[in-house]
């Protein structure tokens, strides 16, 4: 059983995230799905929705977002009209009444959809297990890099916000830090499996846009065309003469591409090496789309 | 007269000849031209603002008085041998009533137990918990905490065809001498396809609320037929069928996968006879998805011979079934029935793996058989340099090939005709030429025939009281197909009122009113002419009364518009100058459907055509367009049947494009046992769909001239999508679904 409070201030649910045991709940679309599956079982479910963490403003030449504003309103923000790819990126998530409630932050941190992760017969290394069951098995929706865990990194929003040098901003009862969303991901490995870099007691107070990039497109292929994860999800933005590439589905973090050789570092599995063709043609368009 | 009378009945081609009680009404089918008020009027759905509200009462919403919440536990492991089960310390969890095993003594009869200590297939029920509320129930199944000892599997078509693993015998059908006419044949193809496992999934999961009362076991069943639900109910624990009372109000889907009472309400019946309380056990998504039953995946291979100018000499088509129904023999039945042809052989195979059985899921085994035939037929058309739908109409067969018998009625020529035409068939070489897009394009066609003439019995009543409402009831529930709304209009039909004045209820098998069970696409056919002899039983006995009251001779009286009027002219009366005269009384009729035409097959037929777009550069595939033109006889209400054709090609396209069960290797379980993996089509999904009837009703088959509806346009649309796919690409995918990898390594 979890107890649940809806703090009103962000000290107050700093102060109760440090406790242990307990989680943060904004729109709750992928930590009801983690309970339910006995993936996550907090003793004191943290809702912040009413912290004061859901504004868009102004910031600088940028754009300061809370994290728990909705995918909804990032999609259509008159302050964020410059940075296309973000909006795409909104827009293109789940379906309307998941972007509905459905935040900024929730959509960072969000788990992989490994069917073998989320799955409650299988106890994957990822899951603290043995065995990347999906190397063995049924992976032609997962990532083109070999290893430890071959998840597919599901968040549409994160490579949209890499492009555009966005930073994060991490707090907990013992401070604040900032840092390039990139940052907030790490690869697994043996002793800790965790693919974020957030503290049990840090949350996601606000990501920040510097100035914008002078043209950026997301484009995305998924398995329909509504309410489906990305198969492969690729930003690209052009700052002058600068290309910054950015995918999801390709790897289990975002992957950050070399706009020259974009399968560097992406062999393929063998049932996801189809991938690659599609990571290449959206790489190639994304270029045309930018740069025209 | 009544009469007991031996007919041939047929549900899904399975043909059986019964005993079956007939009451002659008199009537004679509506000709083509007759002039009918409601019946072939755009009507909306009855129960349309109830569902769209939530006052729809579906099983899942029923909560009774002390309702106890049943959870399953399910086998995490394709096979093996349940050792241990913690019952104390699910029983020890506060709010436990109960918990069945394998090892509990259970008060019905079951051949194979409900409860499995060897699992043959993931998901497979090990363990049933009854609880004051679902969270203890879940808590308990938790707490069981099996030990199993895993048992080898196999759960792959390709390693149970080499191990000859069969479940039953192989099957054969043939006629004439299909390889030395394939030897002689001037042009041949061969094609092998595979198709995928599919999963009914419907919104509304497989669900029962039952209650064991002292006099009266009533359970609320989402159920696609109550009666054999009640008389399974009846039949397990060894009751009389009158004191068992099945329930089904509303039916959230069923798609052939919700027949009969089910795992759910005899446990759930179990459950409450044990524990004396009300008991509902509704299936989580994943055990829904894992044990509700599916389509089963097929490999088949489709040899074709033919003259130089596309006429077939032979047909040979040859099944292996992912562990289908036992007993099932329909995924070569098109092969062998479709087009006219001497010299013909279907070869089917089950095959046994440790996965959850195939069961009936909308055109079972039939639409598996087209999406393989039809696409053989497309690279016959390709070979013989004849247009698709021209080869079709060269093969078109006028009676039954297998059963050498006439049809009751065949517009399936009228339907490549109608279909090319709204399609834009003549031209479809347009879509080929390189696009400004991009995109490669392509049409296809796909031919359809099932069976869906229904029969008896099936009965229904109506009453007319004195406030001139006529109420009807049938013996069958609506599973979202709108019958009741159709049986609403045809009776208002026959009894010459208003719509909304006309009531129909179902649902409920306490009126002792037998309808048939929603499967087969029979309903229509064999509940209407049942309603409209019920209607026409009460028009006959108003129209005495009315000759009574008004002193004129009943046969030159009608009905119309809810009033009584004289042929001359002369009278014109409301009906409540005859009904409110009868006080609390009121005028009742029966009627039933009457037998089946002797020497004939009733057969529904249709075409679709595809246009899809493929991107070369991403495997995606979108289409963009179905034209469907399907022969159902009558059609009773066109917005209805819309819907439903609409329902059927969705299903049809996802069938093609993404529903898959995919099976994981190494452990054997399904990975994609969720609706998050499983992709359903969302309305962003959805073409345009352009549909049309063929305008001849099937006078011979019963007296509304209507046949039945749910199978037919789920049958051709994976073919056409495929065979659109190989005109805009040039090549064929070996399997369905298009899967971007498929698709890529295709056109690769």
């Amino acid at each position: 059983m979890s107890t649940f409070c809806r703090p009103t201030t962000l000290a107050d649910a700093l102060a109760a995230l440090a406790e242990p045991g307990s989680r943060v709940l904004a729109g709750g679309t992928d930590l009801s799905g983690l309970i339910d599956r006995g993936l996550a079982s907090p003793t004191t479910v943290i809702d912040v929705q009413d912290a004061g963490l859901d504004r868009i403003e102004r910031c600088g030449a940028g754009v300061r977002i809370g994290a728990t504003a909705t995918l909804a309103t990032v999609a259509v923000s008159d302050l964020l009209t410059r940075w296309t790819a973000l909006r795409e990126a909104a827009a293109a998530a789940a379906s309307p009444l998941l972007r509905n409630v459905a935040t900024v932050g929730g959509n960072l941190c969000q788990h992989t959809r490994c069917w073998y992760y989320r799955g409650v017969e299988w106890t994957c290394w990822l899951g603290g297990g043995d065995t990347c069951f999906a190397q063995i098995g049924e992976h032609e929706r997962h990532g083109l890099q070999p290893g430890d865990c071959i998840s597919a990194h599901p968040s549409d929003l994160a490579p949209a916000l890499i492009v555009s040098d966005a930073t994060v901003v991490v707090a907990s009862a013992t401070g604040i830090r900032e840092q390039p969303v990139a940052a907030l991901y790490r690869r697994p490995d043996v002793d800790d499996r965790s693919l974020l870099t957030l503290g049990p007691d840090e949350v996601i107070t606000h990501v920040v846009l510097p100035a914008p990039p002078d043209a950026s497109v997301y484009l995305r292929e998924g398995q329909r065309e509504a309410f489906s994860f990305p198969l492969v999800g690729l930003a690209v933005a052009r700052f002058g003469e600068r290309l910054v590439m950015a995918a999801a589905g390709v790897a289990n973090i975002p992957h950050l591409l070399d706009p020259d050789d974009v399968l560097h570092d992406l062999p393929g599995n063998p049932q996801s090496a189809w991938k690659r063709t599609v990571l290449a043609t959206l790489a190639s368009r994304g270029r045309t789309a930018v740069t025209m | 007269m009544t009469r007991l009378v031996k007919t041939v009945t047929e549900m899904e081609g399975r043909f059986e000849e019964k005993w079956v009680l007939v009451e002659d009404d008199g009537l004679v089918s509506w000709e083509a031209e007759a002039a009918l008020r409601h019946v072939g009027h755009p009507t909306p759905r009855l129960t349309g603002p109830q569902r769209v509200s939530g006052a729809a009462r579906y099983t899942v919403d029923v909560a009774l008085p002390g309702m106890l919440h049943a959870a399953v536990l399910r086998s995490p492991v394709a096979h093996g041998r349940v050792t241990a089960l913690q019952v104390a310390a699910a029983e020890a969890i506060a709010g436990v009533r109960a918990v069945l095993t394998p090892a509990s003594e259970l008060g019905f009869q079951q051949r194979s137990g409900p409860l499995h200590d060897e699992p043959l297939y993931a998901g497979a029920p090990l363990a049933v918990v009854a609880a004051d509320t679902l969270a203890a129930a879940r808590e308990a199944c938790r707490a069981l905490a099996p030990s199993i000892e895993p048992l080898p599997f196999t759960v792959d078509i390709e390693t149970a065809w080499q191990e000859q693993r069969f479940d039953g015998d192989l099957h054969e059908e043939a006629r004439g001498d299909v390889e030395a006419a394939l030897a002689a044949a001037a042009v041949r193809v061969e094609l092998v396809v595979s198709t995928p496992g599919q999963l009914q999934t419907p919104i509304e999961p497989h669900a029962a609320v039952a209650w064991w009362k002292p006099d009266e076991l009533v359970c609320f069943i989402a159920t696609q037929g109550m009666f054999d639900a009640r008389a399974e109910l009846a039949k397990r624990f060894d009751l009389p069928p009158e004191r068992v009372r099945v329930i089904t109000e509303y039916v959230g889907g069923g798609f052939g996968g919700k027949q009969n009472a089910g795992f759910e309400a005899l446990i759930a019946a179990e459950l409450s006879r044990r524990t004396g309380r009300p008991v509902r056990l509704v299936l989580d998504r994943h055990g829904e998805q894992l044990d509700g039953g599916c389509r089963p995946a097929t490999r088949q291979t489709v040899r074709l011979g033919a003259t130089a100018d596309g006429m077939l000499t032979a047909i040979d088509a040859e099944a292996l079934v992912e562990f289908g129904m036992s007993g099932w023999r329909a995924v070569t039945t098109p092969a062998l029935t479709l087009y006219r042809c001497a010299d013909v052989r279907g070869i089917e195979a089950n095959l046994r793996l440790e996965l959850r059985r195939g069961n009936a899921f909308r055109a079972p085994a039939v639409m598996e058989g087209i999406t393989a035939l039809e696409q053989a037929i497309d690279e016959l058309a390709i070979e013989t340099g004849l247009d698709p739908l021209e080869l079709r109409r060269r093969n078109f067969a006028d009676r039954d090939q297998s059963a050498d018998l006439p049809y009751t009625s065949n517009s399936l020529l009228w339907c490549y005709d109608r279909a090319a035409e709204l399609a834009g068939w003549p031209d479809r070489d347009r879509w080929r030429e390189p696009q400004a897009d991009g995109l490669l394009r392509g049409m296809g066609c796909a031919a359809q025939i099932w069976w869906g003439g229904g029969g008896p019995p099936s009965h229904a009543s109506c009453r007319l009281g004195g406030d001139g409402v006529a109420q009807v009831v049938v013996g069958v529930q609506d599973i979202g197909t709108g019958t009741l709304t159709a049986a609403r209009m045809v009776a208002a039909e026959e009894l010459g009122l208003p719509l909304d004045r006309v009531t129909v209820r179902g649902g409920d098998t306490a009126p002792a009113i037998y309808g048939p069970v929603a499967g087969g696409s029979q309903t229509t056919p064999s509940v209407m002419p049942a309603v409209r002899g019920a209607a026409a039983a009460v028009r006959r006995k108003l129209l005495a009364l009315a000759g009574d009251v008004f002193e004129a001779e009943p046969d030159d009286l009608v009905v119309d518009d809810g009033r009584i009027r004289s042929r001359d002219g002369g009278l014109d009366e409301p009906y409540t100058a005859v009904t409110a005269k009868l006080g609390q009384a009121s005028i009742d009729g029966s009627g039933n459907r009457g037998p089946n035409p002797d020497g004939y097959r009733a057969n529904t037929f249709g075409c679709q055509i595809a246009r899809v777009a493929v991107d070369p550069g991403t495997g995606s595939v979108r289409v963009e367009g179905i034209w469907a033109a399907h022969d159902i006889g009558r059609v009773i209400n066109p917005l209805g049947a819309s819907s439903q054709v609409e329902g059927g090609i969705l299903q049809g396209m996802a069938y093609a494009l993404s529903e898959q069960r995919v099976i994981d290797r190494t452990t054997g379980v399904p990975v994609n046992a969720t609706m998050d993996d499983y992709k359903v089509p969302t309305m962003m999904d959805t073409p345009p769909i352009v549909v049309a009837f063929a305008p001849l009703p099937d006078t011979l088959l019963n007296t509304v001239g209507a046949k039945g509806l749910g199978e037919p346009p789920i049958i051709p649309t994976a073919a056409a999508i495929a065979n659109a796919f190989r005109h805009a690409t040039g090549r064929r995918a070996a399997a369905l679904p298009l899967t971007r990898a498929r698709v890529l390594e295709a056109i690769a």
